[in-house]
Order: C-alpha cells, then structure tokens, then sequence
C-alpha cells in the first residue's frame, strides 16, 4: 500500500501529466491488503454499507439485498468472487455500485483509497501476469513517478452480470 | 435538438412499438373475423378493408421509424391485400393462413426492433416468396357476369377497379342489381343521402352513386344510385322511399345459368391452380367465396397434398416446419413488446381529483405548521388535529391506492385473443379441428400478469390440442363430436383469478403417468403407490416428462409444462390439474389480481423479518411445540381436527432460532386447494407494501417473490407462498429436498 507522500505525490504527477493524453480515471480500494482498481465510469455510486438483508439459499457470494433509493441492489461480496479470504465488514468497508444491465450491483471492498488518472502508458496488460487471467483482470496500473505503487485493474462489468 | 433529442427519440419510438402493437392485435382480431365468417362460407369485404388499412397505417409507422423490414412486409402485403379487395384473388384458408403468418412475424419483428429477439430474416424472406406467388396468380373473376345486366356502359366505364370487384362479387352471390335515382337539394344533400344509404344498408351494399346530369334545376342534383340487394324490390323500396327517390330492377338480358359460366371461366387456368394448391390450398380461381369453402375443407383436414407436389408446396412446408420446431428459442412468445396501458379519462379523472383532495391535506399541514411556529399550540388539541389531517391523508391514499390499481387492470381477453390465433393455427398444423370456447375475457388482472400470463397459456393450449384432443378418426370411433373443444374460462375468487383450460380429449390415465415416472426414474414403485391422485397428475409438471415413447413433433421440443409451472409460480401462482381418462383434461392456474401493491403480514423467522403476503394466508395461530406430531418423517399439526403439514422456515432457510422457544407461531398458508403451516418465530403485524423483484443475479433463489423496504431503510424479503407450498409439498426433485430436512430434524 503507497504511503501517503507517495500518494501525494502521484497526485501531483497525475495532475502534472494531466489532461493532456487520454488519461482514464481510476479509483483505488484496498482489498485483501492489495490495492485494486476500477474505472470512475464503471461506478454508479459509492455507498456507505446500509444494514444489508442477507438472502436465505442465495450464493455463497452473495451478502444480501439493499434498497438504494427505492432500487432493489443485489450487494456480491467482491472477496468471495474473486477468491480471496473473507472478511467480516467494518466501518471502512464501502459498497462499489455498478450498473450491470438489468440490474445495480453493489460490490462490498475494504476501504476507498484514492483517484488516480492514468495515461495509456501506465497500463500493463494483464497477461504479464501469465497466460490465462480471468476476464475482469483488465491489467496492472504502474502510476509513472509513484515508487512501488502498483494497481490491480479490474473490470466489474463481468462480474456484475454473473455474481 | 441536440440536448433533449436522446429523449425525445426514445419517447416516439416507445409510441411507436405501443402503437404498431395495436395495430398488429387489431390485425389479429380481424383475421379471427374473418375466419370464423370464412367458415360460415362469407366474406365481409369491409373487414378485408380494415385489415388493408391496419397495413397500409403500420407501412407508413415502420417507414417513419426506419424499421426496414416490417415497412418491407408491410408493402408485400398491402399488395396482396389490394388484391384480395379488389377481387383478384379470393379470400380463402390458404390466403388467411399467410395473412395469420405475417401477423405473428410482426410481433417477432417488433420484439427483434426493440432488441429482444433475433430477427426473424430468414420466416420474413420465406412469407414474402409465398406472398409474391400468391399475389402473382390472379383470379378469373366472372367478368362475363356483369355484362348480363343491362347497365348503362357509361356507367361501368367510370366504376373504380373496386366498385367494379364489389359489383361481380354482387351478382355472383345472386344478389338483384337497383338502380336508385334519386333528387337532392345541393343545400341538404349531405344529410339527405346519409338518410338514404342509411335506409338502404340493411338491405344489400351500395356499389357506387353518380350525379345522371338530368337535374333540370340549379339547386338540386339528381344521383343515381347503383345498390345490389337480395331483397325483393318491393321491399327495397319501400325502405328507401322518400320524396324523390325513384327505384328500379336492373334487367338482366338473358338469365342463364350465370354460375355455371363463372365456374368455367376459372378451369382453363388448370396448371397454375394445381400447383398452387398444394400451397394454398383454397384459392380456386373463379370460385365464387360462398362455394368455395365446401370447397375447400377437405384440403383443410388432409393439409398440403403429398401428391402433385413442385417446388412451391415445398416453400410452405419448410416455413411451416421451421415455425413448429423452434418456439423455445422466443420464436413463438404471445407476449408484446409494448408495455403500454390504455386507460380511461374518467380513471385519470378520478385519480386527478385524488390529488387534489392530498393538495387540500398539505394545505392544512402547513397551516397547522404555521400556527404551531407562531404561538403556542395546546399539545392535545394539536395532537387531534393532526390526528384528523394523517386520517384524512391514510383514507385519501388508498383511493389514490386503488385508482393505480385499477388504472393498470386489463381485461384477460388480451391475452386471450392472441390464444385464439394460436388456436386456429396449431389447430390446422396438427390437422385436428378445434373450437376454443372463452368465458370471463372480461375478468380484469394485473397488466404486467396478463403479459407473462400469454405464454404459459399458449403452452398449455399447445399440449392440449397435441396430447388432448383426439385425432379425428378416433373421436368419431368413440362417438364424440369431430370438432374437438377447449374451453377456457376465467373468473375472479376473491383475490385471486382462477383460469382453467379444461379440453374434451382423451385425458389423462394415472397408471400411464406412475409407468411413465418410474420408468425415468423419477419416482420408485413404492414411492409411486402412495401418491395421491393429484401427485401423479403434477407429474407432467416435471422437466422433460413425457409418457410417449416416439417422439412426436411436439416433444423434444423444449414446450414442457415444467415451463408453464415455473412461469405461473413466477406470478405467485399455482397450476392444478384434474383430468379423466376418455372424458378430458383440466388445468388450472390460480393467480393473485395484482403484483404491484399487497398487504402482508409481517413475521420474524431467525431474528430477520419477512413479510408473507395476506392473499395466501388464511390464518395465524400461536401453537405449542408439544401439539407436533411426526406422520412419516414430516411433521403434522392439527388444528380444528385437521392435519396440516408444518414447515419450519427457520430451518428451511437455514438461519439458526437463538433459543429454542416454548411458543411460536404458525401462519397457514392456501394457495390454489393446498394448504401448510409455515412455523415463525413471532408476528410483527400487517403492513401495505410495494413489492420489488429480486434481481437477475438471485432469480435461481426459490421461494422468495421479492422484497420490500420497511420504514427503516431495512429491506424485508418476501415470500413466495406458491412455491415454498409447490417446494414442501409436490413430489418430484423438491420432494425429496424436503424429506432430507425432514431426516434432519
């Protein structure tokens, strides 16, 4: 996990490089003491855990359902689904909302860290990690000018259309 | 443009799907007119009109909306419709069956436009090569006949190519020609001559009127008016008579046998017609249309001829079989794309003077707000008075309520409509005859319910003319009536609509069912000899039963009644079947009136609420645990002297009761003629609520119709009383779920 000068310092870098490429906005969450991404245009929202109301009989990934303003949300606990170990929530814990078509799913993450705006160039692929990745890896977001700091992109949208 | 121009866009092209769908079910019921007529050996050309017109309005709708292929089948059929009109082609099953064709591809059309199917290119291509043929091949329409007739040729010269169709198809039904002169002053003629055609009308049609010219005045206009009728002309005139109106014979010049010639005129075209027959098989060139179905019901019964076939009997085969096979891939779905409500103004009107009542409650609100800001206010007295205005509120919110409610009702006879369609059409497919006989199409149901209500029902339809009615011969040898009959009834019980699709086939034979289940295996021999009589029939119900050993081309088709109880459960439904062997078979759908809005009783179960809906409890009672009795591994209560089967949702659900309690409560629920305790931990109270369906990503999870927000940003589920008593209660995968628990216990 960056420190928080190194994260600053990012920040500065980011703005410096700023709107001149295409850079794409991420947002960083912390997630099994890694840090992940995804990008700002895949989340409809981000939400403080409401109570959640588990569903009897339902996957195993599934937490429960919330209502968002009226909206019925299926809330996927994004440890279970991507295989890591799972964790009781606590007051960091934050919901990721995606829209996945026919429905809003919320994906439950440790904490929100940080934005970072990444240029084409600071994507790694994801096969540097070796031959099959599972289709929500998008790559590996190395920020230029950050020491060590390392993003594990994700792509929600695949996981919202079969949680 | 630009800005608001997405919404805009989205907005007409919602008005075009609501109003093209109008349009395509308005086809539909024409054609069942037309049908049914055809069958009693008439033709109403104004309902050929209507079709044309209904057409023509949805060419210039897809044209404006860029639907290229609909406007592109649209245009086909107006040709072959302008024909039919104007008498180039007769009317008859073959042609209707294309026109029935065309009006299901346009609801595939329109499904495919709003990106819910695949589009049906390669059915369109195939009807419009069977359109062009048959709009290629003309009739021989007994042009002789009308020069049999003394009319003035200056007169037929101006006839329009309609006129001139409706005037021989006149006098080929044998109908006496009138000349009607009659005197109209310019200033009234319009109201004049409405009076007279509305005099003539009940007795033939009018083929034309033109002014004779012969008017001696400037103020008046003489007309002549041209009027078949089979009325005598004594009769005819004195219906017309009025001043000024003169009305004569039209002689005919040498009155032969005229129908005969006809039927000649028709036979040189020999090749042509027999090719053509075997694809359509009742367009007989030059047969008048009250001949023509003596005609052609035999070729009804026997379908395409295997003999004397070409290339064109070929094209309609392949169509025919490729629209048969594949209905489990959408192909064939009643459902339409178009989720639009018409509702009455009065409704709206009542629902508008609704609001205004909550305005005047806000009014009051906020008065009493403010005199509470501006001085002192005695609590109680303002304690009453707010009491007074949230009374007020409660009472004018269920009207409002009850208005929506009703605003989204629609009558069944939607859904049944489209049935009739298909009726006529699996009906000719499996060569059987079937009358379909509907009761209760007004019976009113929840919109959104009649919508997925179509399916199911067109299935159950389906397997009742495949595997319930009769083939022909056998009907007869049993003594019963050719024409096989479904009737489908619909009528309203309480909270509840009750549909039953109830045939006169052969019915259901239990033994052949246990055979047939125990020979799947889905059933042991011992497990077999304990079921009841409506445990074996819910058998059919399971996936991929079926008790033929060939597969006809119905089966292996993916249409089994596993769907319809799935889809019915979805609704919160129940099916039922009764059937008697040789007598018939009964299936009955329980359904609940709506979905949007339902009161439920609230319950705790492990510490979590849950919320039943009232529609399916009959009632709730304390009861203690020692009233328990164990009656083969299930657990039994009795209440009033009954045994009833308990289930413990705690343990069914999985969720762990902190401390086993002395007393709980049992909530028994009915749904359809089943009946089961849910144990629950304790009752909370009533409660309205809007219910939301679960998402896709939980729609595998059984037993839960959806959940709702309770006041306090918490979300209850609710439960699907139909299928936790269908999962508890009915034999097959679930039941062996439930005898599981019941080992566990």
């Amino acid at each position: 996990m960056p420190t928080l000068s190194k994260v600053r310092a990012g920040k500065r870098a980011a703005m410096r490089a700023g709107e001149a490429g295409t850079r794409t906005e991420y947002i960083a969450f912390g997630l099994a003491g890694e840090t992940y991404a995804v990008p700002i245009a895949q989340l409809a929202e981000i939400l403080r855990p409401p109570p959640i109301t588990g569903v009897p009989r339902a996957p195993r990934t599934v937490v429960g359902v919330v209502s968002v303003r009226g909206r019925l949300v299926t809330v996927i606990d994004l440890r279970t689904r991507i295989r890591l170990p799972p964790a009781p929530m606590d007051h960091r814990s934050r919901i990721l909302l995606v829209d996945g078509g026919t429905e809003h799913i919320g994906f439950v993450v440790d904490e929100v860290q940080q934005v970072w705006r990444l240029s084409p160039e600071e994507i790694e692929p994801s096969n540097v990690l070796g031959g099959d990745q599972a289709a929500h890896i998008a790559g590996i977001g190395r920020p230029a000018g950050v020491e060590g700091a390392m993003l594990i992109l994700l792509d929600l949208r695949p996981l919202a259309e079969s949680p | 443009m630009s800005d608001g121009g997405g919404r805009g866009d989205g907005g007409a092209r919602d008005d075009f799907f609501s109003e093209a769908q109008e349009l395509v079910d308005g086809l539909g019921r024409d054609l069942l007119m037309l049908d049914d007529l055809l069958k009693k050996g008439r033709v109403d050309p104004e309902i050929i009109n209507d079709v044309f017109r209904g057409v023509h309005t949805l060419k210039g709708l897809s044209g404006l909306f860029g639907a290229t292929r609909m406007a592109g089948l649209s245009h086909q059929l107006e040709d072959l419709l302008d024909e039919l009109r104007l008498g180039r082609i007769d009317i008859g099953v073959g042609v209707l069956d294309l026109l029935f064709r065309a009006v299901s591809l346009y609801a595939r059309i329109l499904a495919a436009e709003k990106g819910e199917a695949e589009d049906p290119v390669h059915d369109v291509e195939q009807l419009l090569l069977a359109l062009g043929q048959v709009s290629g091949r003309r009739t021989g329409e007994g042009v002789g006949a009308v020069a049999q007739y003394e009319l003035d040729p200056g007169l037929l010269g101006v006839l329009t190519e309609y006129e001139e169709h409706r005037l021989r198809a006149n006098i080929q039904q044998g109908f006496g020609l009138y000349r009607i002169r009659a005197l109209f002053s310019l200033a009234t003629i319009d109201t004049a001559l409405d009076a007279v055609k509305a005099n003539a009308r009940p007795h033939g049609e009018i083929i034309t009127y033109l002014p004779t010219g012969s008017s001696s005045d400037a103020d008046t206009i003489e007309l002549e008016i041209l009027m078949a009728s089979k009325a005598p002309l004594g009769v005819l005139s004195a219906a017309i008579r009025s001043s000024g109106v003169t009305v004569e014979e039209v002689q005919r010049r040498e009155p032969t046998t005229a129908a005969l010639s006809i039927h000649m005129t028709g036979a040189p075209q020999g090749p042509a017609a027999a090719s053509a027959a075997g694809a359509v098989p009742s367009v007989h060139p030059g047969l008048a249309p009250t001949g023509q179905e003596r005609e052609s019901r035999p070729s009804v019964l026997e379908g395409p001829r295997p003999t004397g076939t070409s290339n064109v009997p070929a094209v309609t085969a392949g169509g025919k079989a490729s629209s048969a096979r594949a209905p489990g891939q959408g192909e064939m779905s009643l459902r339409s794309v178009s989720q639009t409500v018409r509702v009455d103004i009065r409704k709206l009107d009542r629902l508008m003077n609704i609001v205004g009542e909550l305005a005047i409650v806000k009014t009051a609100i906020a008065r009493l707000t403010e005199r509470a800001r501006g001085r002192y206010v005695e609590p109680r007295e303002f304690a009453t008075e707010l009491a007074r205005l949230n009374r007020s509120f409660e009472r004018h919110l269920a009207q409002m309520q009850n208005g929506i409610l009703e605003v989204r009702m629609v009558p069944l006879g939607q859904a049944f409509d489209k049935l009739a369609r298909i009726v006529r059409q699996i009906s000719r497919e499996h060569l059987k005859e079937v009358n379909l006989v509907i009761t209760g199409a007004e019976t009113e149901i929840d919109k959104l319910i009649v919508e997925e209500l179509s399916d199911p029902l067109m299935h159950m339809i389906r397997n009742a003319i495949d595997h319930g009615i009769e083939a022909r011969d056998d009907r007869l040898s049993v003594g019963k009536p050719v024409v096989g009959t479904i009737a489908l009834n619909a009528f309203q019980k309480g909270n509840h609509v009750v549909i039953e699709v109830e045939d006169d086939g052969s019915g259901m034979d239990p033994k052949a069912l246990t055979a047939a289940a125990i020979r799947r295996g889905v059933v042991t021999a011992d497990e077999a000899k304990e079921m009841s009589q409506r445990e074996v029939f819910a058998l059919v119900f399971m996936p991929g039963f079926t008790t033929k050993e060939v597969a006809t081309d119905l089966s292996g088709r993916g249409v089994g009644l596993d769907i319809v109880r799935t889809n019915i459960s979805k609704l919160g439904g129940v099916v039922d079947i009764t059937s008697d062997v040789g007598i018939g078979t009964k299936m009955t759908i329980t359904l609940p009136i709506t979905l949007a809005i339902i009161n439920v009783l609230l319950v705790e179960i492990g510490g979590r609420p849950f919320a039943i809906p009232l529609a399916s409890i009959e009632e709730a009672i304390a009861f203690d645990e020692a009233a328990l009795r164990t009656v083969e591994l299930r657990e039994v209560l009795s209440v009033r002297g009954v045994s009833l089967p308990v289930c413990r949702l705690d343990r069914l659900f999985g969720l762990t009761t902190s401390s086993r309690r002395a007393r709980s409560f049992v909530v028994i629920a009915q749904v359809g003629d089943r009946r089961m305790g849910l144990i629950v931990d304790e009752l909370i109270g009533q409660q309205d609520i809007v219910i939301k369906p679960l998402g896709r990503s939980l729609a595998r999870v059984r037993g839960f119709a959806g959940a709702t927000e309770l006041g306090d940003q918490r979300v209850a589920l609710v439960l699907d009383a139909a299928a936790l008593l269908e999962e508890v209660l009915v034999p097959g995968e679930t039941r062996f779920f439930g005898a599981a628990e019941a080992v566990r216990s």
